[in-house]
């Protein structure tokens, strides 16, 4: 038997883990609001007991460990979700602002092209009227300048979206950085067997953040250690070291994503850095062809319908656009109209200036094939179709993702977020805890004084 | 099973989709249209972009038909004039050939004759807007001139282009005949009828001949006038179709892109209810907790 001593040790047990296990729970009240943060739990233990013959004796309690609760697979769910939700936003963002070029039905080069046959149209009644040949300069002019217009505002976007690429690189360097020195303390801490917490939840907090960016991958090492690559395998963190990326420019103008000497851009398939890509390299650069095919079809068409014809000085119609370049390249931002001269458009089939016979060739580029087997305004509505469709898809797997990832985001709150509720109840059982324990100490106490004074009841006095 | 103790992104998410509704909701009840932007509706803002071309080229070829109406009627007007100066030197001439006329008579008749020439002349250069309506398409010089040289006391100077004008997807119109197939066509020539009627009326030798040849070219002239009446007919019933053809792409823009207005102001209160409701839930959310009940 251990005797009033034995008991009054236990009664500090108690006093001592209830304290430890209020302070865990002061822990979680003071962190309720912290990102990443996870609630933690003190786990109590009874002591070993001391075996007299038939009978053990407990020796009270003992903190066996603070845990902190966290779902491994929910967290690499999460990181998963944040990097497909972060691509598809910011490709969304991108979409839309690219679509408000091309969002009228009623202005734009849809219109300009209706507008321009339009003027011809007027002409061919009067086909030697100079005010009715203005404005279909007027006409062409206003066509060439919105495929300038909706070309510029794509290249312009394309470098601001470069840019984009090496602030963002700059934020994973600095995230790498410092996950890869969390990793370090980590590992120290976990050498010397303490409890390394708050530390992991500010490196998965940090990884979270890094998600938003880039596809990362988590690979533990065992004993707390991790290694963070690319989905395609390329090293960002190893234990205590980081990688950085960089960046440089590419024979394009855009600007790639190097590690190292290799170049990883086209690899990244996760996080904004993701979505810019793909928004940079693929859907502006796919538009841009598709406004230059166009532009130097028409102008091209009507070029060659008007070479047919008279200029109403009987001469033969020269180009009404500047020849576009070589291969179409570049078409829609350098389509212009080439003269000023409203008497140069080649109405005349036969010389005479009352003659109107080419006005019909040139209005017959309505009806032609100028690009890709298709008339000019079928090919305008198509490509429109095309923009409005990405956007529309984009923009359905885009709330799709971020619903998903909300429910994600709520799981790991079940799991992990602290309840306040829940913390005001461990908070009054630990308080009678160490109310009742300290109970005990005084009763002890008061026992241990009978003891001492061999029975005068001091405690009365 | 342990609820997520923070709501809180849950119900901004939500208040933020109510947002957005609220948001498409008053941009399709402002502007009447349900496609605002591609994304939208693409099918929809591709068709529209083809809709608007259609309704171009409806209200252009309209247009045409009306510029086209002018030109036509003026011709066909100015022809019924040359009809009526015909026929009246075919009286003179008539006259002339009475044999108990003197010569002096018959100089006054020449001369009349004369007159009707150029008048004849003078209907034959009238222009519309400018442009010479009876020259082919040499439509920037009066296409008739006096020319004492010449057996038919003119000269042509017009073609014998016609022009032809689109007024519906492959349908063209022809809008002019060629003074060269109205006055002086090869043996139905007026303008020689009434040249040798005047010759005939001051010589005195073959008259009735020379006015009957004048006859039988007016009546020529008054069978080519037919071409306008035609014309005019076909400018006539085109309209009529692309008025129709109007109506047509008028509403097919509306049932592509036109918001509908009850719909749309039924979602829009129905987002805004939702709207209230959770805010009405976040304000209301846990001002308490079990800390408040410790005391």
């Amino acid at each position: 038997m251990s005797g009033l001593f034995g008991t009054l040790s236990i009664a500090l047990s108690g006093l001592s883990t209830s304290q430890q296990a209020l302070e865990t729970t002061s822990n979680n009240v003071a962190n309720a609001n912290t990102p990443g943060y996870s609630r933690e739990v003190s786990v109590l233990e009874a002591g070993a007991p001391i075996v007299y013959g038939s009978v053990s004796m407990g020796t009270g309690v003992v903190l066996d460990q603070i845990e902190s609760l966290r779902n491994p697979i929910l967290e690499i769910q999460l990181n998963q979700q944040t990097q497909q939700q972060n691509s598809l936003s910011t490709q969304l963002t991108e979409l839309q602002q690219i679509q408000t070029s091309f969002s009228s039905s009623t202005s734009g080069i849809g219109a300009d092209i209706s507008n321009f046959f339009n003027a011809l149209q007027q002409l061919s009644p009067d086909p030697s009227n100079l005010a009715l040949r203005q404005s279909v300069l007027t006409a062409a002019g206003n066509l060439a300048t919105d495929f300038n217009t909706a070309a510029n505002n794509l290249t312009t976007q394309q470098g601001n979206l470069n840019q984009s690429v090496i602030d963002d690189i700059g934020q994973v360097n600095t995230l790498t950085a410092q996950i890869a020195n969390v990793d370090q303390q980590i590992s120290q801490l976990q050498n010397a067997n303490e409890d390394a917490n708050t530390l992991v939840d500010q490196q998965t907090n940090l990884i979270r953040q890094l998600s938003a960016l880039i596809d990362v991958q988590v690979i533990s090492t065992g004993n707390g250690g991790i290694e963070l690559t690319t989905s395609n395998g390329t090293a960002l963190v190893t234990g205590s070291q980081s990688f950085a990326l960089s960046t440089s420019l590419g024979p394009g103008g855009t600007e790639q994503v190097m590690s190292g000497s290799q170049d990883i851009t086209s690899t990244i398939t996760g996080g904004s850095l993701a979505g810019i890509i793909q928004i940079r390299d693929q859907q502006i650069p796919g538009i841009l062809s598709q406004l230059d095919q166009l532009a130097a079809g028409f102008a091209n068409a009507v070029n060659g319908a008007n070479a047919q014809g008279y200029d109403l000085n009987g001469i033969k119609g020269g180009n009404i656009f500047t020849t576009p370049p070589a291969g179409g390249t570049g078409a829609a931002t350098a389509m212009h109209v080439a003269i000023t001269d409203p008497s140069l458009i080649a109405a005349s089939s036969d010389g005479t200036s009352g003659s109107n016979g080419n006005v019909a060739n040139l209005s017959a580029v309505a009806n032609q094939s100028v690009a890709n087997g298709e008339t000019p305004i079928n090919f305008y509505s198509n490509l429109v179709f095309q923009i409005g469709s990405t956007t529309s898809n984009t923009s359905a797997d885009a709330d799709a993702s971020s619903q998903i990832l909300q429910q994600l985001e709520d799981q790991r709150g079940s799991v992990s977020g602290v309840s306040l509720d829940e913390e005001a109840a461990n908070m009054v059982q630990y308080q009678t805890a160490y109310q009742a324990a300290a109970r005990v100490v005084s009763t002890v106490n008061g026992l241990l004084l009978d003891a001492v004074n061999l029975g005068i009841d001091t405690a009365q006095e | 099973m342990r609820v997520n103790p923070d709501p809180m992104p849950d119900l901004l998410a939500a208040l933020n989709q109510t947002e957005l509704q609220t948001q498409r909701d008053e941009l399709e009840l402002s502007t009447g249209s349900d496609v605002n932007q591609p994304s939208d509706n693409p099918l929809a803002a591709a068709l529209l972009i083809e809709n608007n071309d259609q309704a171009t080229f409806n209200a252009s070829y309209l247009q045409s038909l009306n510029t086209i109406n002018g030109q036509l009627s003026t011709a066909d007007s100015t022809l019924s004039s040359v009809e009526t100066t015909l026929q009246q030197a075919i009286s003179l001439g008539i006259e002339g050939a009475n044999g108990t006329l003197s010569a002096s008579d018959r100089t006054d008749i020449a001369q009349e004759l004369q007159g009707i020439q150029s008048q004849l002349i003078s209907l034959a250069n009238t222009s519309y807007e400018g442009n010479y309506l009876f020259g082919g398409t040499e439509t920037t010089a009066p296409p008739y001139a006096a020319s004492s040289s010449d057996p038919s006391g003119v000269t042509y100077n017009g073609n014998s282009g016609v022009n032809k004008v689109s007024v519906g997807n492959g349908y063209q119109i022809e809008v002019n005949l060629p003074g060269s197939q109205l006055f002086s066509a090869a043996g139905n020539n007026v303008f020689l009828a009434l040249n040798n009627l005047i010759t005939a009326m001051q010589s005195n030798s073959d008259i009735a001949s020379a006015t009957n040849g004048l006859s039988s070219a007016s009546d020529y002239l008054t069978a080519q006038r037919v071409f306008y009446g035609n014309s005019m007919d076909q400018v006539q019933s085109q309209t009529t179709y692309l008025d129709t053809a109007k109506q047509q792409i008028a509403a097919q823009q509306t049932s592509l892109g036109a918001a509908d207005m009850a719909t749309a102001a039924t979602n829009l209160s129905m987002a805004q209810t939702d709207e209230q409701a959770a805010m009405e839930a976040i304000s209301k959310l846990s001002q308490n907790t079990l800390f408040d009940y410790l005391r």
